[in-house]
């Protein structure tokens, strides 16, 4: 951790929350986007948000992946700020869980064909949602 | 008791990269023309779309034309802006709130932005790296997979829309492209291509509303509806956007008491990507689920077509000037309606159809979509 911490101390940003979705490891030491399941209408999301956004309902924490499945993707070749393209993006719909946006390992790479089977990685040092192809 | 409410006057600044020239003259260009369109001089409220602002910025090129003290609100409804003022100028005058308002839009984000607009940081898919045209591309890149439209069915909207714009002078760009062109243009975020991506653009569009009056020249509001986004996920039936045009048009179809999208003449409708026009065709009902492409292939959207689509060039051609877009949709289908639109006039049109969504908050089928539904005098 301390690698990391070290590593966000070397990229500055402006903001002290990040809203991307937090990846932490589970029991099983394989990584998981922690969210939220709503009490009332089952809706998920892969964010800690106070009610649930389809219905308002109180929710419960949850966690979700690490495998999925590839939505869409796609690969951007314009200029972003602070990053390099080209970069291929994800939306990937984890198992029984949320769909979120991933980068797509290895970077620089093609995007993945739509419907291939992903599988969450740690999160990059900046904090990005990463996602490997499952071979 | 309310009223029945009519555009009396609508106006644009020229579309483009205008760096040269402030807010201030875009937004008179625009002004001026709706006052005098609609013989006015004076209003009782304005409310201002515009998405990046600055902070005053309604304040402060409403002043420099003499239009001070009366109510003034600033919206910002991402893409939707413009037509969300125009929504909310629209419900002021037929509640009687006020009797006669200005609903102007304004951008200017050729000195904002060097290329895409950047991402917005403090939103997730933001902070990601979603820029907006791989929105837009996730979008493309699912209808290919399921076979719902081919490259070069994308590329025929963006074809169609510059050939419309070859006769609208307030156009950003026009020109005589073939699908080859457009598929061999710089790739921006698979599988849109730059032809196929709308332009960084400075511009200003307004119209003047007020009670209907039966004037010749009135182009009377059937009927409109504002949506913003539900949440859109791995449960969604459809790619990010199609839900929210759907329920919106179906609100505004029956606010104006009509029974089939097909009665509707003419069409503006959000193609900041040629994928957006095919989803968006396809949730108006206006083809058949899985269409859209076809159709703009064939030519079904043209001019000449059964159904003309974008026939100002869209915002492919016309540009995107975020804040004013709406409003210069709802000034081309004014033109239309009062046969005043040249080159690119849909013979005998009655009934137009302005749409316009926008987007770009994680989780959510997009932030707003406003549908208006226009009548000819």
């Amino acid at each position: 951790m301390a690698a990391v911490d070290a590593l966000e101390e070397a990229v500055p940003h402006p903001i002290t929350v990040d809203p991307r979705p937090q990846v932490t490891t589970g029991p099983d030491g394989l990584p998981r986007v922690l969210g939220i399941r709503c009490r009332a209408c089952g809706e998920v999301a892969a964010y800690r948000w106070p009610r649930c956004p389809a219905c308002r309902g109180a929710v419960e924490p949850a966690e979700f992946g690490p495998d999925g499945t590839v939505w869409s993707a796609t690969v951007v070749r314009i200029p972003v700020s602070g990053r390099t393209p080209p970069y291929a993006l994800a939306y990937v719909d984890l198992d029984a869980g949320p769909r979120v946006l991933a980068h797509v390992l290895p970077a620089g790479g093609p995007a993945p064909v739509i419907g291939s089977r992903v599988r969450l990685a740690e999160a990059t040092p900046t904090g990005d949602v990463q996602v490997e192809v499952v071979p | 008791m309310t009223n029945a409410v009519a555009v009396h006057g609508v106006g644009t600044s020229h579309f483009g990269r205008q760096p040269e020239r402030d807010l201030v003259a875009l937004a008179w260009d625009a002004v001026h023309e709706a006052f005098t369109d609609a013989g006015v001089e004076e209003v009782d409220a304005v409310w201002v779309g515009t998405v990046f602002g600055p902070p005053g910025v309604a304040q402060r090129v409403l002043r420099a034309m003499g239009i001070t003290g009366i109510p003034v609100i600033t919206v910002e409804n991402a893409c939707a802006s413009g037509t969300t003022a125009f929504a909310e100028a629209h419900e002021a005058v037929r509640t009687g709130r006020y009797e006669r308002v200005l609903a102007l839009g304004i951008e200017q984000m050729s000195t904002a932005f060097d290329g895409a607009i950047t991402p917005e940081d403090t939103d997730p898919e933001g902070r990601t790296g979603l820029a907006l045209p791989a929105l837009y591309a996730m979008a493309a890149a699912r209808y290919l997979h399921l076979g719902a439209a081919t490259p070069e069915q994308l590329a025929a909207v963006s074809v169609k829309n510059h050939a419309h714009a070859l006769h609208n002078p307030r156009a950003q760009y026009s020109g005589r492209y073939t699908v080859e062109e457009v598929l061999a243009s710089r790739m921006i975020a698979d599988p849109l291509t730059l032809l196929q991506c709308c332009p960084t653009s400075d511009g200003a569009a307004a119209a003047v509303l007020g009670p209907a009056t039966g004037g010749s020249r009135e182009v009377r509001v059937r009927g409109l509806a504002l949506r913003s986004g539900v949440p859109w996920n791995h449960a969604s039936p459809h790619v990010w956007g199609h839900d929210i045009v759907r329920d919106t048009a179906a609100d505004a179809l029956a606010a104006a008491g009509l029974a089939d999208v097909a009665d509707v003449d003419v069409l503006e409708v959000h193609d900041a990507f040629t994928i957006g026009e095919i989803v968006t065709t396809e949730a108006l009902g206006l083809v058949k689920p899985g269409d859209g492409g076809a159709a703009a292939a064939r030519g079904d959207t043209a001019l000449g077509g059964a159904h003309p689509v974008n026939p100002s060039g869209g915002l492919l051609s016309r540009g995107h000037p975020l804040g004013a877009t709406g409003l210069a949709q709802i000034a081309e289908i004014t033109w239309q309606l009062r046969d005043e639109a040249g080159a690119r006039q849909v013979e005998g049109a009655r009934l137009g159809l302005v749409e316009t969504m926008g987007g770009g908050v994680s989780v959510l089928d997009g932030n707003a979509c406003v549908v208006v539904l226009l009548e000819a005098p």
